[in-house]
């Protein structure tokens, strides 16, 4: 049998994983609903395109679909592991487009602050406070940081290769990344304190 | 443990993250990790900030065609397992491969799967009430009906006549249409959807009556609200899906 909707929408995504691991849809369709909206946002930040993002979102959430029960609450939280699955798939997608060039521009220093007016608009730009939270963690970084780590994480980018698009030694861009991440996570801290 | 070796490894731990190492020593660091605790809790501590990224992304609103299809998918796989649990066996298992039937199909009939599919939903859940013989005395033909959803959700009567080759589908209790809308009813036939040209509406009680001149090896039946003169493919909900028993 499966559960009703109302049941579902008071489960824990953590409580919702068993159920789609036993296929029932209407688990699926609740954590669809909480959580496609990020999925698709992520998808389309890495691949910049509408149909490739849907193609990305739905190729997540189908894998997700059919190995629902795999996840390990050991590792991390729902949300986190379905991300990083979105992200994966994105960056597949981005390393597959034989000749087409990423969405980031990594031959411009000032490659950060060309972002579209409606993402430097924090209050226009963002639906949720998490994410307006976030992102003011993620950006406050030096550019120089900031840079090496979307190159990295947005742009499926490895180290070495950031090294030689940005001209620099491979040891400054390990410690730019490392840099870069204990600011975001010491900003995070801050804000929980 | 070396001292040295371990700074190395934890220089590494940010981009490990981040994805950026290089295979072979992404495979190694996590070795390295199996073993050293202080790199794990690095791992531990800088995990919050990469869970932060993804989530910092501007905020698209994902299209709900994309909702539609994800649900298609996931309900035509699900649809034989619940069969089986649920013991409904051929209806639901038929209805399931039409709709990974239409899931490969043409583009255009991508959404289709998604509309079906619900209404697979709540029939899996809500049971298939599926009757013989109720009021078909008047045209001399066989007849079944399903009740779609909950009542007083729309009733559907099928009434075939010259040995099953022809028929006619009675609607009850539809809602009144609105915005020049018009109602359009759908056949399968060997896993292939084919639209029902003749077009109808509901009268002021809500009933409606449409004529299927073809019913031969009809597998199932549905009918939609579509916009004045009829689509090509479905572009609503079904109000209503009938699978039709084979002989």
């Amino acid at each position: 049998m499966n559960v009703e909707r109302d049941r579902a929408e008071r489960l824990a995504d953590e409580e919702l994983m068993p159920l789609i691991g036993t296929k029932d849809p209407e688990a699926f369709a609740v954590f669809y609903d909480r959580h496609g909206g990020v999925a698709y946002s992520l998808a389309y930040r890495i691949v910049g395109e509408k149909t490739a993002a849907e193609d990305v979102t739905q190729e997540a959430f189908i894998s997700i679909w059919r190995s629902g029960a795999r996840f390990d609450r050991a590792r991390g939280s729902v949300r986190s592991w379905m991300l990083s699955i979105v992200r994966n798939r994105a960056i597949d997608t981005l390393r597959s487009r034989a000749g087409k060039a990423p969405k980031l521009t990594f031959d411009d220093e000032a490659a950060l602050e060309q972002r579209p007016a409606e993402e430097r608009t924090e209050e226009e730009a963002l639906q949720h406070e998490t994410a307006r939270e976030l992102r003011g963690a993620v950006g406050s970084l030096p550019s120089e940081q900031a840079k090496v780590i979307e190159l990295a994480y947005f742009g499926g980018f490895s180290q070495s290769e950031i090294a030689a698009m940005l001209g620099v030694p491979l040891g400054t861009v390990k410690g730019r990344m490392r840099l870069g991440m204990e600011k975001i996570r010491g900003e995070l801290a801050e804000g929980l304190a | 443990m070396n001292e040295t070796n371990h700074n190395g490894w934890q220089e590494d731990v940010a981009a490990y993250m981040l994805g950026a190492l290089e295979p072979e020593r992404a495979a190694e660091l996590e070795r390295h990790l199996d073993d050293c605790e202080r790199c794990r809790a690095e791992v531990r501590w800088l995990m919050p900030a990469l869970n932060a990224l993804p989530q910092s992304v501007e905020r698209q609103q994902a299209p709900p065609q994309l909702r539609e299809r994800l649900m298609a998918e996931v309900c035509a796989e699900a649809a034989p397992a619940e069969s089986e649990r649920a013991g409904a066996g051929g209806l639901l298992q038929r209805a399931g491969a039409w709709l990974r039937g239409l899931g490969s199909g043409p583009m255009g009939l991508r959404p289709v799967a998604g509309i079906v599919a619900a209404v697979l939903v709540v029939a899996a859940v809500a049971g298939y009430a599926i009757e013989g013989g109720i009021g078909g005395g008047d045209e001399g033909g066989s007849t079944e009906t399903v009740v779609s959803g909950k009542p007083p959700g729309v009733t559907a009567k099928m009434v075939t006549k010259d040995g099953g080759e022809s028929g006619t589908l009675h609607l009850a209790n539809v809602q009144q249409l609105h915005d020049e809308r018009v109602l359009q009813a759908w056949v399968q036939r060997e896993g292939e959807v084919e639209p029902v040209r003749a077009l109808f509406v509901p009268d002021d009680e809500g009933h409606a009556s449409t004529a299927i001149a073809d019913m031969e090896g009809v597998e199932v039946v549905m009918v939609t609200t579509e916009p004045r003169g009829g689509s090509e493919a479905p572009t609503s909900s079904p109000i209503v899906t009938m699978p039709i028993p084979q002989s």
